[in-house]
């Protein structure tokens, strides 16, 4: 499945990349610059993960700060037992991986809309749990982490990697056999059952392999942030940034994520100093908008606006086929 | 641990949340019955109630159980407007579209308030906020008296808008079966405006209850929000007296598993119960969008 | 996928690609399919007509594995596939086109059938190659021209079309198809009815519920009629036309079909 159009923009991101690359060595003393880096790059790395269960498979997941919050912790106590914070990270996705597989097992059996309830449950559990495993996570008073660390270059470096790899792994999705699965199963379940698509491991694939690269992330920030509490990396408000960084974005597409991604920091950034609690405001209602009059998000206002059409459409705002009056989607719970 | 007198003092107070459990859900089971939409901007509203009650408290010392009462019609009026300018304009697409939807809506609610309101603790006090009524060994706080009784008069008043009135026939017949109710007659475009007002309305007169009994902010609403949908999936969804059903479940299922596990851990009985209650409830979701034949 | 040990009972026995036996479906106390028994015929047509909620969609989706039977057991291609999943049957070989038709409305024309290719009958296949067959298998059914078009913008036909040529491109030994001529024009059906020839022309097993007489009538060399649940009649298009417990389920209980279109 290649969009048209797709090839310039293939060619884009590795020129963009290296681009980005080069910016520690152009201002390596530049903090600001270098912070607003990592923090994009760790969210569009968040958000292409995300992307791939919530926008090529359609399952809108709002509990993805567990496995950030898994992967931050993973890191933080094999750093404390002696671990090189770097060598942690892959065992930091494989416990985010393993707990998405715990959890996508029975909930993504469910339709759409209900897996999302039962995400915002999953996480909001994991949240509280982890406050009262106080032996563990420190509990409500926090886990503090050495401070040997390199440098703020080195960060946004390593974010920027994180970033390349969820690209491309979302990039190859994409296009491969797997995402096509993953786009009927998303449109028709039952259908694609019917055509021999296995959509109960499909869904568990793509929730595991976004579920990895998220936990990745969270070793990363607990690398950076030195300090961990429950409350801040199993929140629900970083749960829901992938959520609004993928719509707002773009749901279901490469770019979006991205670029949602680059706008929700810049947004952020930008009201942080006077209105903190404006981000989000402007994020809801950017939210609202988006649904009602550009479902494909700003890469579909991009796309719009150079004139191209075939942007692959979303996920959240497909109608329903004509002559039918608005069935709900028959998307059985097989498994 | 478990006196008799124990277990009955548990009762009680589950009976007392249940009612308030029930109220509370009422409105997120009449919108999801007539138009299977999930309205997570429900929390945005038990918010705004219980803020509301506090400015006509602050105002004009309205006592609360009266601002969740004058709640009512303005709340009403409110969900009017929402599935009018917003959600019907996404109806047709599916159902997550809705949800999204409404979930930005909370957020822009929530975020509003904070921005009006700030993010500190705010509660009401009022005269009878620390009394407590005796009966026999067992003391009970007044306001949790009075909330349950007037959390039961306005769900029997739901009652009867339902089972005798045109509109609440409808509004039922629409629950059961959407295309007959359109085949009757019945216009269920108003239907579901009118079950989105009502719905809201309740979000709004259970936030202005709540403010009896605990303290709030912006952020007030989430937990009841995430109990609300635990309390219409255990009850069936589709099924409007499930409400109290499933209030009753989850409110005893939380004062007893105080006994085995710490308080700060209630919460997640009812997530757990949420998760578990979706997968497993055949009577729930499955029978609802299970596989056609 | 569960694939349990081959079943070698006496239905196997017979070279039948398709064999139900005792098949019982109740939803509740309904009983929407009762003890129906019946080993299709390699290689033919065979139509299963009845009037509206016989069963006959019920039947289908037994088979396919969308719903299981309450009891009795479905045997196709030298497997017991009962509790099967839909993905395991259709790679077996086994694939079910739906009565609604319901293409992925956001892929177009090829990648639709892609899909089938891709994920349908045994053996793993490249993208490149599920592109080609996917093509391949859109010329058979004459849909070429419209491969780079979304499935959404086809008209009723072009879709119906499209609902078989995805499933033909599953590679399926037999193929059943649930109403692929209601709604369509009379031209329309003509062409259809020449599709399902070519189809079976190409030695693949069908199975067909149809509610256009004339059309069923011509293409099918067995008919089975289904009524309430139960099996009422099987056999030749002219004996069963002939069937007095057929006409009266169509005229007396059933009411605004009849057998003679």
């Amino acid at each position: 499945m290649k969009a048209a159009g797709l090839r310039p923009a293939a060619a884009a991101a590795p020129a963009l990349g290296v681009a980005l690359a080069l910016v520690p060595l152009i201002a390596p003393h530049n903090i600001t610059v270098l912070n607003l880096g990592f923090f994009t790059f760790l969210y569009v790395a968040q958000g292409l993960a995300w992307n791939i269960l919530g926008g090529f498979a359609g399952y809108i997941s709002f509990g993805y700060a567990a496995f950030f919050g898994l992967g931050a912790y993973t890191t933080a106590l094999l750093w404390l037992h002696g671990w090189t914070p770097v060598l942690t990270f892959p065992l930091a996705g494989l416990c985010a991986a393993a707990f998405s597989l715990v959890v996508g097992v029975p909930t993504l059996r469910l339709i759409g809309p209900y897996f999302s309830i039962a995400t915002i449950g999953v996480g909001e559990a994991m949240r509280i749990l982890m406050l009262n495993l106080d032996k563990v996570t420190g509990g409500a008073s926090g886990l503090n982490l050495p401070t040997v660390v390199p440098s703020k270059g080195w960060f946004y470096l390593a974010a920027l990697a994180i970033a390349a790899v969820a690209y491309v792994t979302a990039v190859w999705v994409r296009g491969s056999r797997f995402g096509l699965g993953l786009a009927a199963l998303r449109m028709d379940q039952d259908a694609a059952e019917t055509l021999g698509v296995r959509t109960a491991l499909f869904k568990n694939v793509a929730h595991v392999i976004s579920a990895f690269l998220v936990g990745v992330c969270g070793g990363l920030f607990a690398m950076y942030f030195q300090y961990l509490h429950p409350d801040n990396v199993f929140s629900f408000t970083e749960s829901i940034s992938l959520v609004l960084i993928a719509l707002i974005g773009g749901i279901g597409t490469i770019w979006g994520p991205i670029l949602g991604a680059a706008v929700f920091f810049a947004v952020q950034d930008y009201l942080q100093t006077s209105y903190p609690a404006f981000h989000l405001l402007v994020y809801g209602v950017l939210l609202i908008v988006i649904l009602l009059f550009e479902p494909r998000g700003l890469a579909g206002l991009a796309a719009r606006l150079a004139g191209r059409r075939r942007v692959p459409a979303p996920v959240a705002v497909t109608p329903a086929a004509p002559g039918t009056v608005a069935p709900p989607p028959a998307q059985g719970g097989a498994l | 641990m478990f006196t008799a007198q124990n277990l009955i003092s548990i009762c009680i107070t589950s009976i007392l949340t249940a009612g308030l459990y029930a109220v509370m859900s009422y409105g997120l089971a009449i919108i999801y019955g007539v138009m299977k939409v999930i309205n997570l901007s429900n929390a945005g509203f038990l918010m705004l109630g219980a803020f509301m009650t506090l400015v006509y408290s602050q105002a004009w010392h309205l006592d609360p159980i009266a601002g969740a009462f004058l709640n009512m019609p303005l709340f009403f009026l409110a969900g009017w407007a929402v599935y009018v300018l917003l959600v019907r304009r996404v109806r047709q697409a599916l159902p997550i579209a809705s949800l999204l939807m409404l979930f930005g809506l909370w957020l822009v609610l929530q975020n509003v308030a904070l921005s009006v309101w700030g993010s500190e603790d705010q509660s009401i006090i009022t005269r009878y906020t620390y009394k407590a009524l005796s009966f026999f060994d067992y003391r009970l706080a007044v306001t949790r008296l009075v909330v349950f009784a007037v959390a039961l008069v306005v769900m029997a008043l739901l009652h009867v808008l339902l089972n005798h009135t045109y509109v609440g026939k409808a509004l039922r017949a629409t629950v059961q079966d959407p295309q007959a109710a359109l085949l009757a007659g019945i216009d269920t475009e108003r239907i579901s405006a009118l079950a989105f007002g009502i719905g809201t309305a309740f979000a709004g007169f259970a936030g202005g209850l709540m403010t009896l009994l605990f303290s709030f902010t912006p952020d007030f609403g989430a937990p009841f929000q995430l109990k609300s949908f635990t309390i219409i999936v255990l009850g069936g969804l589709e099924n409007l007296a499930g409400v109290t059903i499933g209030a009753a479940i989850l409110a005893f299922a939380e004062s007893f598993a105080v006994l085995f596990m710490r308080a700060s851990l209630q919460n997640v009985v009812a997530y757990a119960l949420l998760v578990v209650a979706l997968i497993v409830m055949p009577g729930g979701v499955t029978s609802v969008f299970g596989r056609r034949s | 996928m569960s694939a349990p040990a081959p079943d070698f009972g006496a239905a196997t026995m017979t070279s039948s690609p398709l064999v139900l036996e005792h098949v019982t479906k109740r939803f509740g106390g309904l009983v929407a399919v009762e003890s129906v028994t019946v080993a299709v015929e390699s290689g033919k047509i065979t139509g299963l007509i009845g009037p509206n909620g016989a069963g006959k969609t019920t039947i289908f989706s037994v088979v396919s594995g969308h719903l299981a039977p309450t009891t009795g057991r479905v045997v196709a291609l030298g497997h017991d596939i009962t509790g099967w999943s839909p993905h395991a049957v259709c790679r077996l070989g086994l694939c079910v086109t739906h009565q609604l038709v319901r293409p992925f409305p956001d892929l177009s024309v090829l990648e639709n059938v892609m899909v089938g290719a891709a994920f349908g009958g045994g053996a793993r296949i490249a993208a490149r190659d599920a592109r080609r067959e996917a093509m391949a298998v859109l010329d058979f059914a004459g849909l070429a021209a419209r491969a780079e078009q979304p499935a959404s913008a086809l008209t009723l036909a072009q879709r119906k079309r499209l609902e078989i040529a995805r499933a033909l491109a599953t590679r399926p030994s037999v193929l059943l198809l649930d109403e692929v001529l209601a709604g369509l024009t009379p031209s329309e059906v003509v062409q259809a009815v020449t599709l399902v020839r070519q189809i079976s022309a190409r030695g693949i097993t069908i199975v067909m519920i149809e509610h256009v007489m004339h059309a069923v009538m011509n293409l099918s060399h067995r008919v089975l009629v289904l009524n309430y649940g139960r099996l009422i009649a099987d056999g030749t298009p002219a004996e069963v036309t002939g069937n007095r417990e057929v006409i009266e389920a169509y005229l007396g209980a059933g009411g605004d079909e009849t057998p003679h279109d």
